[in-house]
């Protein structure tokens, strides 16, 4: 009796876990034949969209975003999120500008890494051994950090004006391919490396799908939550170094709306809010998605105040999909136990 | 609430006098704040004291008030809502559009009626396509900022020239107390009333305590929920009505922060972020506590941009000291 129910309880187990595949598979390509279809109505209606310049710019704008949809995607996929990552990029692009006009630019790339990593680990402390709710913390720091790029700055723009060469890592291209899209590729294939073969990932993974199952098996939670808020931090500043070398000249108000950006990457692409997995491809797909959108409806001469739009409504749109999908697992669940 | 309360009273007469010395300002800390924080500021600053700046700091305390008001039910029943900046700058600009042609009493009520509608929308998307709190209303924010964007074209400045109208904003009442503040009371008074002695506050408490408890006991969570989105939405349009007044003008980037600010005014209140009790004396005294900051920062000629680290740096020990006091009341 016992063993049948164990057999059925299995069964049930690995072609749900199939389901769920099948479905992650579907959204990844449900993400991809969207962009496509934006991208080839994008050239169809808007002249110009289509040249070799203009997918450039969207190729670079695209992996901005991405990069710091990555480690977003991570978070999510344990449970959490980081609202402060718009606040890092802007304050990490702002210590890249200053400190290329004191020491050479990898000094200057390096130490804004290390800005970003300090903010994320910090947020990952207070998090885990003040065990404060990660949306106060991160909004909490999303204030705090902004007003630390403020007040650096005094409200005034710095202007990237010795080691020019810095901005080869936005211009640069390897292969034909811009140097940006390298850079994304490269963080991309760490994090998936890191989410699907070591075990960091797998924790991470692990404590999104039950905490307390998590914590029983073992599981270091407060290591790997600041571990990952730490990552979170990094793919910010490497998006602040990305933003800083493509405008050559930072101010304190940029980034803001980033981090919903990054978050509706993740979303989109096919990470649930509810943690326990993340989708990679989806979110490197979305931001695509997104980008394509802005240049097309600039190219269309459309304001950029409905391009917030578009992303608010795209935004919820991707959450209510999200929401409709696991209602649908929890359902078939339900029908086969 | 109640029922905590002799609890936590009868827990209190258990407890050394030290203890429960401690127990009572992590519980009163922040009006404790407030009075330590006035005083010594009065004690030390010549112009603090001044009536101007009382004044002042009353008007300022009363637009953050009136949003936290509506805020603290909403965070009681277990949701919060992101979306208030782009909603009152929303409201703002209708205000100030439909103000020439409309008169000031119908201005107002079609304001407030607005924000509710935003409100009671707010709340659809939160429970009926059951997208978490935060994330919707931060999606939703962003919507209302861009329509506000689109309606003035970008961040242009609509002024406001009814003289009856910006009175609201800075007129007083017996000469000391500023309108905005005589209101903010009446809300706090209003909200107290749905809180703590109405059917409504307390099912909000009880969906805040446990959703599922809730449902099982066949209220209609839906409901409720939606309910305290549209008195968020109109309490944020009531402070609108206020900041247009006091400002005699509108954009759509009125209030950037305004939602940073009603959290943390809330939170620092005492109320938890859980759901399911929360003060309204504590948001009020919360209220003038960063108003108090604030005009303390300005005077000591500290500048804005010291506001968004002390914000920050607030709401997050203030999380702290909840943790701490719970932490108490446990040993």
């Amino acid at each position: 009796m016992s063993n049948s129910l164990e057999l059925l309880n299995l069964r049930s187990i690995f072609s749900v876990s199939n389901a769920t595949r099948l479905i992650q598979v579907a959204e990844s390509l449900g993400v991809f034949a969207l962009l496509m279809i934006v991208v080839i109505g994008a050239s169809i209606i808007a002249p110009g969209f289509f040249t070799y310049t203009n997918l450039t710019n969207t190729l670079i704008t695209a992996s901005i975003t991405a990069v710091t949809g990555l480690g977003m995607t991570f978070a999510i996929a344990m449970g959490g999120f980081d609202l402060s990552v718009g606040s890092i990029q802007v304050l990490t692009a702002i210590v890249a500008a200053g400190l290329l006009s004191i020491v050479d630019a990898p000094l200057a790339i390096l130490g804004a890494i290390f800005t970003g990593l300090a903010l994320g680990l910090l947020n990952g402390a207070l998090i885990s051994k003040l065990r404060l709710p990660a949306f106060v913390v991160t909004f909490g720091m999303m204030s705090i950090v902004r007003g630390i790029a403020l007040l650096v700055t005094q409200g005034q723009s710095v202007m990237i004006t010795k080691h020019i060469e810095f901005g080869l890592l936005n211009n640069g291209k390897i292969l034909g391919l811009p140097v940006p899209f390298i850079i994304m590729m490269l963080v991309f294939i760490v994090l998936s490396l890191l989410l699907k073969h070591a075990p960091f990932g797998r924790h991470a993974c692990a404590i999104g799908g039950n905490r307390a199952a998590a914590i029983v098996s073992g599981i270091n939670v407060d290591r790997v939550t600041i571990a990952v808020f730490g990552l979170v931090g990094v793919t910010a500043a490497i998006s602040g170094v990305m933003l800083s070398s493509q405008l050559m000249i930072v101010d304190a108000t940029l980034g803001t709306g980033f981090e919903l950006q990054a978050i509706t990457v993740s979303v989109l692409g096919g990470t649930s809010l509810s943690g326990g997995h993340g989708n990679l491809v989806g979110t490197v797909f979305a931001a695509l998605l997104l980008a394509t959108i802005a240049s097309a409806l600039n190219i269309l001469n459309v304001t950029a105040f409905y391009q917030y739009l578009a992303l608010g409504v795209l935004l919820i749109f991707a959450l209510a999909i999200d929401t409709a999908r696991r209602t649908f697992i929890a359902k078939s669940l339900l029908s086969r136990a | 609430m109640d029922l905590s309360g002799t609890e936590n009273r009868k827990l209190d007469s258990q407890l050394s006098y030290g203890v429960s010395a401690l127990s009572f300002f992590t519980r009163y800390y922040i009006q404790s704040l407030l009075v330590v924080s006035v005083v010594i500021l009065a004690a030390v600053n010549p112009y603090f004291r001044t009536l101007g700046n009382l004044e002042n700091i009353l008007l300022q305390a009363s637009f953050a008030g009136i949003g936290a008001a509506g805020m603290t039910l909403l965070i009681v029943s277990g949701a919060f809502d992101l979306s208030v900046a782009g909603l009152l700058g929303l409201c703002g600009v209708l205000i100030s559009e439909l103000l020439p042609s409309l008169g000031v009493v119908l201005t107002v009520l079609t304001g407030l009626l607005f924000g509710l509608l935003l409100g009671l929308l707010n709340g659809l998307v939160v429970t009926k396509l059951r997208i978490p709190a935060f994330i919707a209303t931060l999606g939703m924010m962003n919507i209302y900022l861009a329509l506000a964007f689109i309606w003035t074209q970008g961040s242009r400045v609509i002024s406001v020239e009814d003289a009856s109208f910006n009175t609201l904003g800075t007129g007083t009442v017996f000469g000391v107390l500023p309108i905005p503040f005589v209101i903010m009371i009446a809300t706090y008074l209003l909200c107290y009333g749905i809180l703590n002695r109405s059917v409504y506050g307390r099912c909000l408490r009880a969906v805040g305590s446990s959703e599922i408890a809730a449902r099982t006991a066949g209220l209609p969570v839906d409901l409720i929920r939606i309910l305290a989105f549209a008195i968020v939405g109109g309490c944020t349009a009531l402070a609108g009505v206020f900041l247009t007044a006091e400002l005699s003008s509108a954009s759509a980037i009125m209030a950037t922060g305004y939602e940073l600010t009603v959290i943390a005014v809330v939170v620092i209140g005492g109320t938890s972020l859980r759901g399911g009790a929360g003060t309204l004396f504590g948001s009020f005294a919360g209220a003038l506590f960063f108003a108090v900051i604030s005009s303390a920062l300005n005077i000591l000629n500290v500048g804005a941009y010291w506001q968004y680290v002390v914000t920050g740096i607030f709401l997050i020990s203030a999380l702290g000291v909840q943790a701490l006091r719970s932490y108490i009341l446990v040993e």
